[in-house]
């Protein structure tokens, strides 16, 4: 109950923080915020009411879901299974990244109508409507459990439109929220009230939406065996996510850096292309699944682009390829992504087909067509109409495949796969291919994801190259600042769990600086996956390290500096960049550090002295917790890493947390069969134990 | 200066009366020459466009300033006054015949900008013409005289403007229904042509039939009449360069019109060689054009109209949003269509042929539950069916009366095959539109569901009227036999291609003819066989022809034997060519001190030498959208000996 408590008074901080920093935005927003605010107080007296009758779902969380009826509410149990055995840092780690999403989702508004018409998610979350979640809908509600094992996710079907929640949530939200917003201070203009109407109706059909939208909670394996816990929306593509990942991690940003998925049943490797959304392929997972999602950088993603004479000149011999001029390439890339029609490598090549149902591999001659893949059946010339059609891409992706030389007999172990993404088990729908060298294997990849994405794919290239060139300024600028880098993932996590985060944050940003100086990003072999995972627990947060990796003498003098928490919000508001109008109005007094937090997350640099002003006191408590490093973790921080200490905490009340530990509050106090109780559990029973 | 007799045949005159003799003297220009003749006819009228053409050099006489002695011109030489343009009857890509004025004494480069300045076509660079192929001339008589021909002769040069009218058609166009019906010819696709017109075409069988045609084109810079051309002669006026510079719906309805119709064209006749998947993909592109065309005649308005509706909605959205109790009601009356119905379902397993068992269906967004009976179907389904991401293909026999869908539906453990049986047309249109719309994750409610249900209707009717060609077809129904190479003609009775189209034609049914248009186009260019044009060649050096490939970006050595490519060229490797053109050789050089000549068998190295050259300007041509064209550039790089 004290935690409860405790968890009441700190929804007053936060609630504070958050007008604050609405304040520093601009008066538009304020007045958005204030009628917001209001309706979140009405919503939470709804909740606080329905929360008794929900409650009860709770009760039984461990019970796994029925077999049968898993589209229906296999979510709730699973939740609650994988929320506990989710490591304390996770649960920081995920924390934060939910304020990212509440960031993420006040940002977004999604145009497709349709989307009001996708069936409501799982039960569990009508229980709990995060109540003042402000632009928030209720994320948990929409979450997916994690899987029981644990797996970095758990499919939930979006379909299964088991939960009434229909009643409570969403339409209160929505209802309420064109309430009239306490506009008169500030309506000088009737523009202003328009906008601010609008902005309104906008909010309020983003609420309806994010009611439907389907979450889930993935956790990525980073190339050092760490893994970080991240909160997806069906709506980000991967760029998104890696944008993401780039802000926590700190690696160097450069184009090859991909997320992949892994499929140890069948041995399978695909690289998500940027442009696809995540969660899409996750749905097509099992439930028992042992498939893992990884970050880490792939050289052969981007190759086209680079090297392009490689892919389309690949007859030529190799040193006229290795002597290739950089016009010639632009070239190359123009002629073939530039017209009006996207250019497929002509491969043409004996490959290795494995035999449906048989245990060997026949060789055929195989071509690549912009429409499929074709052979050349025997006897018959290799002219166009005698060829016979092998598979076309619609529905089919493309996969590397590991070891089936030993698993199916292969003739080597450079072999890929098309299948259908759904397809998680071997069957007789999916097609083996092998090639005799890895070089081929790379130009037939490379080829069949051009023929299948097209434009896209280059598309998403000049998008990654951006991101570096903007990635690369930024880096300067934060080395230049110092730790700041290493500080960053934290911040984030503050915002929950206080005593938690603090203790873990500390020991994972002297981690990050130990390590970044020794291992750089790409040393890991891309295969290995650790499968049981629990590793260095506390590091969920760690970046994998940087290439230019602070030292600890940099770290030292700027702790001072607020840059760090930038840098996190930026990761976490990146959406928000794109706002088009946030006027950075002189804020009120504390409303300063937030603005402030806020503008740099667009400019990089200018750390305002009022960073400074450290938050409420609550926090020092967690500070507390802090010398109590979380289980798992490592060695604890030198010297170096305690001086900091001090500092990220400062920082991390500030900013982001805010909205988002309103509703898990108020979860708390429910003891939520929900996502976000669950966690406010968790950090209960963190605190306890401080 | 002694003075001699000239004497002009005057064309105006009429071909009866002897020609004109006026007495002149050597250093009399030839401006001059017009003047006493002009003065000579006593005929009043504009005699601007005329010009004096040498009859025996075949060669005009058009600088005005140069003395007859500077020209060469003695009392021997015959010289005819004559208008520098005519009317010329000029075979379009898409098959029909425009007679129209053009420019018969400057380069015939500057003819073809004229003439798509005239139709309205952008990039004229890409274009040329070339001789028509040599039909039987009785057959070929037979058919002009039949062939209707498109009339814009009397669209006088001096008003062809650039000004569009508001549905993008020039001015010129506007003056009356006949001159607006030429337009409407140029800019809309021409419906899909009768499978005998396919079949009676020439198809050249090989690379060297191919090779042929390339020694048709005339000499851009050479004028008309200069190599041959008369007066209402037939030309061909073709796509020669296959790079189509910043083709831009908006402005190129007459360009991408055409631009498609030469490459169905090429893709009926074969000139391109694509596999059987991609034949039924070209089949439904056009299937789909030719209906989408007919329907909606006003392409360049649909744009804004689309735009309209769309802001249209997102207004609509916000009202309903505004209404501040309406949330609910909104969700409500968004309720997402379905379908509910009797269908029977078949599971085929190994092993067991069960047979179909009537069920009651419900389709629901993207998926399908069934119950035992109507009345359960508020209970739990007996099973649900997740539709999005699977396959679907139909298996129709409307004169058997079998409507089957045929679900694949992807699985973790593979994929699970099951057919649906309809009972009639309508529920089959219903249910597999809905099916199809579900397999690309799109639900019932989507906007697109009744035009899907339209066209399965349609191509049912196509499967009824292909299959006994007893009947004459309703003029709305489209002979699946139009729309693939004869090759496929005999290969698959129409029942059995219809189907095969179809299959493709779901993939593309929601494009609109613009759209579908451009698909096409980009189907046909990402062909391996694309943009090359082969000529007959021998090497220097080798004993055997061969054939000289040239691409847009790349010169191809193809070995006629095996038909294998043996080397390519870039361009962008060349350093210089050259032409000889006494010995009629072509020598190139590339980086790495590689030398290649030949001699040209099946067509005028001129004609090579153009095209080289012709793709290298193509290539200078700039990402930005500047509409100047550096002409000099292009007779510098195409020219050869003449232009310099």
């Amino acid at each position: 109950m004290a935690a409860c408590s405790s968890g009441w008074v700190e929804v007053e901080v936060e609630v504070v923080v958050v007008v604050v920093s609405c304040g520093g935005a601009s008066e538009q927003r304020m007045d958005d915020i204030d009628a917001m605010f209001s309706d979140l107080l009405g919503e939470m007296d709804l909740l606080t009411q329905s929360l008794g009758v929900e409650n009860e779902a709770p009760d039984n969380p461990n019970i796994p879901s029925p077999p049968e009826e898993v589209n229906l509410s296999p979510g709730f149990t699973d939740l609650n299974a994988s929320l506990h055995e989710l490591e304390d840092n996770d649960l920081d780690v995920l924390m934060a990244d939910l304020m990212a999403d509440l960031n993420a989702t006040e940002e977004k508004l999604a145009t497709d109508i349709e989307n009001l018409k996708v069936p409501p998610a799982p039960a569990p979350s009508a229980g709990q409507p995060p109540p003042p979640a402000a632009s928030q809908p209720p994320p948990a509600a929409t979450l997916p459990p994690a899987p029981q094992g644990l797996s970095s996710y758990n499919a939930s079907d979006p379909v299964s439109p088991v939960s009434p929640r229909s009643e409570v949530s969403t339409p209160s939200s929505s209802s309420q929220s064109p309430a009239p917003p306490p506009q008169h201070a500030k309506p000088s203009m009737e523009e202003i009230e328009a906008q601010i109407k609008a902005d309104k109706i906008k909010m309020a059909l983003e609420k309806l939406k994010e009611a439907k939208v389907k979450k889930l909670v993935v956790k990525v394996l980073m190339n050092d065996g760490s893994s970080k816990t991240l909160m997806v929306d069906e709506r980000q593509n991967v760029r998104e996510v890696l944008d993401n990942l780039f802000e926590k991690t700190h690696c160097d940003c450069n184009v090859d850096w991909s997320l992949y998925e892994t499929n140890p049943d069948l041995n399978l490797e695909r690289g998500f292309e940027d442009h696809e959304n995540l969660v899409e392929p996750l749905s097509a997972w099992t439930r028992d699944t042992e498939n893992k999602i990884h970050f880490d950088a792939r050289a052969d993603r981007y190759e086209v682009f680079k090297n392009p004479q490689n892919f389309y000149l690949w007859k030529k011999d190799k040193q006229t390829l290795k002597d290739m001029k950089d016009r010639d390439k632009e070239l190359l890339i123009e002629e073939n992504f530039g017209g009006t029609s996207i250019i497929v490598p002509d491969l043409e090549g004996a490959l290795y087909l494995r035999e449906d149902g048989k245990k060997s591999w026949k060789q055929k001659l195989f071509l690549l067509r912009a429409s499929g893949i074709y052979y050349a059946p025997k006897g018959k010339s290799k002219t166009s109409r005698d060829l016979v059609c092998f598979v076309q891409f619609d529905n089919v992706n493309v996969y590397y495949a590991k070891d089936l030389k030993s698993k199916y007999k292969a003739p080597s172990d450079h072999c890929f796969v098309l299948k259908h993404p759904q397809i998680q088990k071997d069957s007789q729908y999916i097609k083996y291919l092998c090639c005799d060298d890895p070089w081929t294997l790379t130009l037939w990849v490379t080829g069949i994801r051009i023929a299948k994405y097209g434009a896209a794919l280059y598309d998403n290239y000049k998008v990654a190259v951006r991101k570096t060139t903007l990635a690369s300024a930024w880096t300067d600028r934060i080395t230049s600042s110092s730790n700041s880098s290493s500080l960053t993932p934290s911040p984030p996590i503050k915002g929950h769990g206080d005593g938690r985060c603090s203790s873990s944050t500390p020991t994972s940003s002297s981690t990050t600086v130990l390590r970044g100086c020794v291992m750089p990003p790409r040393l890991l072999p891309p295969g290995r996956l650790p499968s049981a995972f629990p590793p260095p627990a506390p590091m969920d947060s760690l970046p994998p390290p940087p290439p230019p990796p602070p030292d600890d003498a940099t770290e030292a003098p700027p702790d001072f500096l607020p840059p760090p928490p930038p840098v996190t919000t930026s990761g976490v508001a990146s959406p928000l960049v794109r706002r088009p109008s946030r006027p950075a109005v002189a804020p009120p007094p504390r409303g300063g550090s937030r603005g402030s937090v806020k503008n740099q997350s667009l400019p990089p640099p200018p750390p305002d002295p009022e960073f400074l002003p450290p938050p409420p006191p609550p926090i020092n408590i967690s500070g507390g917790g802090g010398g109590i490093p979380p289980p798992p973790p490592p060695a604890p921080p030198p010297p170096g890493p305690a001086a900091l200490r001090p500092t990220p905490m400062v920082r991390k009340t500030g900013p982001p947390p805010p909205k988002r530990t309103t509703p898990v509050l108020t979860g708390g106090g429910g003891e939520g069969g929900d996502f976000m109780s669950e966690l406010q559990k968790a950090m209960n029973r963190k605190r306890g134990g401080d | 200066m002694a003075a001699w007799d000239l004497s002009v045949t005057v064309e105006e005159l009429g071909p009866e009366v002897p020609p004109v003799t006026i007495s002149v003297t050597s250093d009399l220009h030839i401006g001059g020459v017009i003047l006493k003749l002009v003065e000579k006819t006593q005929l009043k009228r504009d005699w601007s466009d005329y010009a004096l053409w040498w009859a025996q050099k075949q060669q005009w006489l058009l600088r005005t300033s140069w003395t007859l002695d500077k020209c060469g011109i003695q009392a021997d030489a015959s010289l005819v006054f004559i208008p520098q343009h005519k009317p010329l009857r000029l075979g379009l890509p898409n098959g029909c015949t425009l007679r129209l004025r053009a420019c018969f004494s400057g380069p015939m480069f500057r003819t073809v900008l004229g003439v798509c300045k005239m139709l309205n076509i952008r990039r004229p660079e890409e274009l040329s013409l070339l001789r028509p192929l040599e039909e039987k001339k009785k057959k070929k008589k037979e058919k002009d005289s039949a062939e209707e021909v498109y009339d814009l002769v009397e669209v006088p040069l001096t008003s062809v403007s650039q000004a569009c009218l508001y549905n993008g058609m020039p001015a010129h166009f506007a003056d009356s229904p006949k001159t607006e019906a030429v337009y409407k010819m140029l800019s809309v696709p021409q419906p899909a042509p009768p499978p005998e017109l396919i079949t009676k075409q020439y198809r050249p069988a090989s690379v060297v039939d191919k090779a042929h045609i390339n020694s048709r084109w005339l000499d851009s810079s050479r004028s008309l009449m200069e190599q041959g051309i008369q007066e209402n002669d037939r030309l061909w006026l073709r796509f020669k360069y296959s790079t189509f510079h910043d083709l831009e719906p908006k402005y190129d309805a007459v360009r991408l019109a055409q631009l498609y119709e030469q490459a169905r064209w090429a893709i009926l006749l074969e000139d391109v060689d694509c596999t059987e998947e991609e034949m039924m993909l070209f089949g439904a592109l056009q299937y789909h054009i030719s209906k989408r065309s007919l329907a909606e005649p006003e392409t360049t308005n649909s744009n804004t109209a689309m735009d309209d509706l769309e802001s249209a909605l997102l207004s609509l959205e916000v009202k309903m949003d505004g209404d501040s109790n309406t949330a609910n009601d909104l969700l409500d009356n968004m309720a997402a269509p379905e379908l509910n119905d009797y269908l029977k379902i078949f599971r085929p397993k190994k092993l067991t042929l069960k047979g179909y068992k009537q069920y009651w269906f419900k389709f629901q967004d993207t998926r399908i539950s069934y119950f035992k009976s109507k009345e359960e179907s508020v209970g739990e389904p007996i099973q649900q069916i997740h539709l999005k991401g699977c396959e679907v293909a139909p298996d129709v026999n409307v004169a058997g009366q079998k409507f089957l869908i045929r679900l694949l539906i992807p699985a973790p453990e593979g994929m699970t095959e099951i057919y649906l049986r309809c009972e009639n047309e309508e529920q089959y249109a219903h249910w597999m539109a809905a099916c199809r719309l579900a397999s690309r994750g799109r639900s019932l409610a989507d906007s697109s569901f009744q035009s899907e249900i339209q066209s399965i209707r349609s191509f049912l009717a196509m499967q009824k009227t292909s299959g006994n060609s007893a009947t004459p077809a309703a003029d709305d129904t489209i002979n699946t036999y139009s729309l693939v190479s004869p090759r496929y003609h005999k290969k698959y009775k129409a029942k059995q291609l219809t189907a095969r189209i179809l299959e493709a034609y779901q993939n593309v049914a929601q494009l609109s003819w613009t759209e579908a248009m451009l698909r096409f186009l980009q189907v046909w260019q990402a062909l391996p066989d694309f943009g090359i044009s082969y000529v007959v060649v021998r090497f220097k050096g080798s004993r055997k022809d061969e054939v000289l490939g040239i691409a847009p970006n790349r010169l191809i050595r193809i070995d006629l034997g095996v038909g294998d490519v043996v080397k390519t060229w870039r361009y962008n490797n060349m350093r210089q060519w050259n032409v000889n053109w006494d010995i009629r050789q072509v020598a190139i050089e590339f980086d790495g001190n590689i030398n290649i000549g030949f001699s040209c068998v099946t067509a005028d190295c001129k004609i090579v030498h153009e095209f080289i050259g012709g793709y290298i300007f193509m290539s200078t041509r700039s990402r930005e959208k500047s509409d100047t064209l550096n002409e000099e550039l292009f007779h510098k790089l195409t020219g050869g000996h003449e232009a310099l």
